[in-house]
């Protein structure tokens, strides 16, 4: 509860800074952040590196808006849509990786496979997705704000105080269930999964569970998302975008819930901080995660708790035997 | 209409050889040093970008180029494994982000030496091959020729020489094969050059043939991933049998369906042999 309180002068930013460019990074900053945070819980909670969680975010924008479109629900409803699309995509996903207990590499190279795979069906599906031009947005979300009645989303500050309490919605979504026996659950699959099956810990349902749930958070990362720049294409799938959201959660701790919005909020101000071209930010990208992994494995808010000095037990990801299909 | 599948099944096997020198050297460096290094795919772009550079921007031939590239290539791959890899040695999922990583940096500094626009080669060897209708361009013909000489090269290093033989008693037990007098930091960096020559010798034979752009890379590791684990990670004419037969279902396939989809069969089979035999096709028991 105490950790609440951080949030606080987030809400009040807007009423002391006026700079929309200082706005946006912190939108976008949100909005990423709660991809990086969902992503988190695989990925550092679970232990399963999932190369999936690109192609969630993509395919909850396309679904959202087509859904939006087609059948002309609101924004809400179409955000509902991605989400539970989303989540049977990834329980059927999940459920031949984890059942055929594909482990490590195995399952990273099969969950890139069936993104690339969605991302191949995007691009060439011309008349349903307009294949790489993508798609500009035309519909707006709207929300019902007392004593206004329903106003369309648009403007900086309703969408400063939009994303903000979503990315607070996820950190409360996520940390409640690190932080429960299921959390523990994750955990001991995170440090030896034979041990756990072996203390009866049903493997297979908590990592379909750990998968499902970070994937739905990238689902609703996507929709806010592509609503907010009103634009969707294929990059939403590419690897550059797996490479971002991996870079967020380690910069900024994967042992932490809310620590890759840090990373995110680097990311996103870096390129705007120090004035750099799109080279520039790939290589940037490329040696904040050599750098993070040789240097600092524990991220930013890791080192902020902690200090610099390496633990003395426990490696950030446990060594198995190799070989280990 | 049998001509077009004799052909796209000759270009399957040729481009299929250009996989499967990725997958021997993804095989050799899983074994050796327990990581996936995805960097060789940018390897390979940067060996044909280097290639490209030796032979038409400083005249260079085109074979001393290439050797030349592979060498360059070799050295950074050592260098790539002493400052960076030598520190997530075993650690599959540390390796995996440090040479994502690492790719990022070599792609970002050939956007800015040479730019997105893709470069094409002179042509090192025109005129083809007739046979029966089927036509095989000869630069086609040297490139499959010199790649499986590397690969027959490579296997009978392994099999015969006390260094291959190290290096498979090394992937079986490290420890034991210290204790037998293996050198084993050696071992490992050595592995590690050799397998990014492999690549870098692929990316100078592939700019002879296609137009060279920093994206290559991707695709290609892709696909040597996919084929190293196809056949069973850790066999080497594995590794050529499984890029041979991703590279014939993409050229046959190309005949039936849109060619956009080309990329999806390494995928379905990649995702089927994982699911149903996960030690691999060759494999001769299960784990």
């Amino acid at each position: 509860m105490k950790l609440l309180l951080l949030w606080v002068p987030l809400v009040l930013v807007p009423l002391v800074i006026h700079n929309n460019v200082v706005l946006t990074i912190l939108i976008f900053t949100y909005l990423l952040g709660i991809l990086a945070v969902s992503f988190n819980l695989i990925f550092g909670f679970t232990g399963q590196l999932s190369l999936f969680h690109a192609a969630a975010f993509g395919l909850s924008a396309y679904a959202t808006y087509l859904a939006m479109a087609h059948w002309g629900v609101p924004f809400w409803l179409g955000m509902v849509v991605g989400v539970v699309f989303v989540s049977l995509v990834s329980l059927v996903i999940g459920t031949i990786c984890f059942r055929f207990n594909l482990r490590e590499l195995y399952f990273a190279i099969v969950t890139l496979a069936f993104s690339e795979l969605f991302r191949l069906v995007i691009l060439n599906w011309n008349s349903f997705t307009n294949g790489s031009l993508g798609i500009n947005f035309t519909l707006t979300p709207t929300l019902w704000i007392p004593g206004r009645g329903v106003v369309p989303v648009q403007g900086t500050m309703m969408w400063y105080y939009l994303s903000l309490v979503a990315v607070v919605l996820a950190v409360g979504f996520y940390s409640r269930i690190v932080h429960s026996w299921m959390g523990r659950c994750f955990a001991s699959i995170r440090l030896n999964d034979d041990l756990a099956d072996t203390l009866g810990i049903n493997v297979f349902r908590y990592k379909l569970i750990a998968f499902v749930a970070a994937n739905a958070g990238a689902a609703v990362a996507g929709s806010l998302y592509s609503f907010y720049i009103s634009y969707i294409d294929p990059h939403y799938f590419s690897i550059d975008q797996s490479l971002a959201i991996i870079a967020m959660a380690l910069l900024g701790g994967s042992r932490y819930v809310a620590a890759p919005i840090v990373g995110a909020l680097v990311l996103t101000a870096l390129p705007h901080v120090i004035n750099v071209n799109a080279e520039a930010r790939l290589l940037i990208y490329g040696l904040i995660l050599i750098l993070t992994i040789l240097v600092m494995p524990r991220g930013i808010v890791g080192v902020l708790v902690t200090g610099l000095r390496r633990p003395s037990r426990a490696p950030q990801t446990p060594e198995r035997p190799r070989h280990a299909a | 209409m049998l001509q077009l599948v004799v052909g796209q099944l000759l270009n399957g096997v040729i481009v299929g050889t250009l996989y499967a020198i990725i997958a021997l050297g993804v095989t050799l460096t899983f074994g050796i040093t327990g990581i996936v290094n995805f960097a060789l795919g940018a390897f390979m772009m940067l060996g044909a970008y280097f290639t490209w550079y030796f032979s038409d921007g400083l005249g260079i031939p085109y074979p001393l180029a290439v050797v030349l590239a592979t060498l360059a290539i070799a050295l950074v791959g050592l260098v790539a494994d002493q400052v960076l890899f030598r520190f997530t040695r075993n650690n599959l999922i540390n390796g995996l982000i440090v040479s994502i990583g690492l790719i990022s940096v070599i792609v970002a500094i050939v956007l800015m030496v040479w730019t997105t626009t893709p470069q094409n080669m002179h042509y090192v060897l025109p005129g083809v091959f007739r046979v029966g209708g089927v036509i095989v361009p000869k630069m086609k013909a040297v490139v499959f020729g010199v790649l499986l000489l590397v690969i027959l090269f490579t296997y009978a290093a392994l099999t015969r020489t006390w260094a291959g033989r190290a290096a498979y008693a090394y992937a079986q037990n490290p420890e034991a094969a210290a204790l037998m007098g293996v050198r084993t930091k050696v071992l490992q960096a050595g592995v590690a050059a050799y397998s990014a020559a492999l690549a870098g010798l692929g990316g100078g034979l592939y700019a002879s043939l296609y137009s060279i752009t920093p994206e290559i890379g991707a695709g290609y590791i892709l696909k040597g991933v996919e084929a190293a684990i196809l056949a069973g990670i850790g066999s080497v004419m594995g590794s050529f049998a499984g890029g041979i037969i991703i590279g014939v279902a993409e050229g046959v396939g190309s005949i039936f369906l849109p060619s956009a989809y080309n990329d999806a069969y390494g995928l379905v089979f990649l995702v089927l042999i994982l699911l149903f035999k996960p030690a691999g096709l060759f494999a001769v028991s299960s784990r």
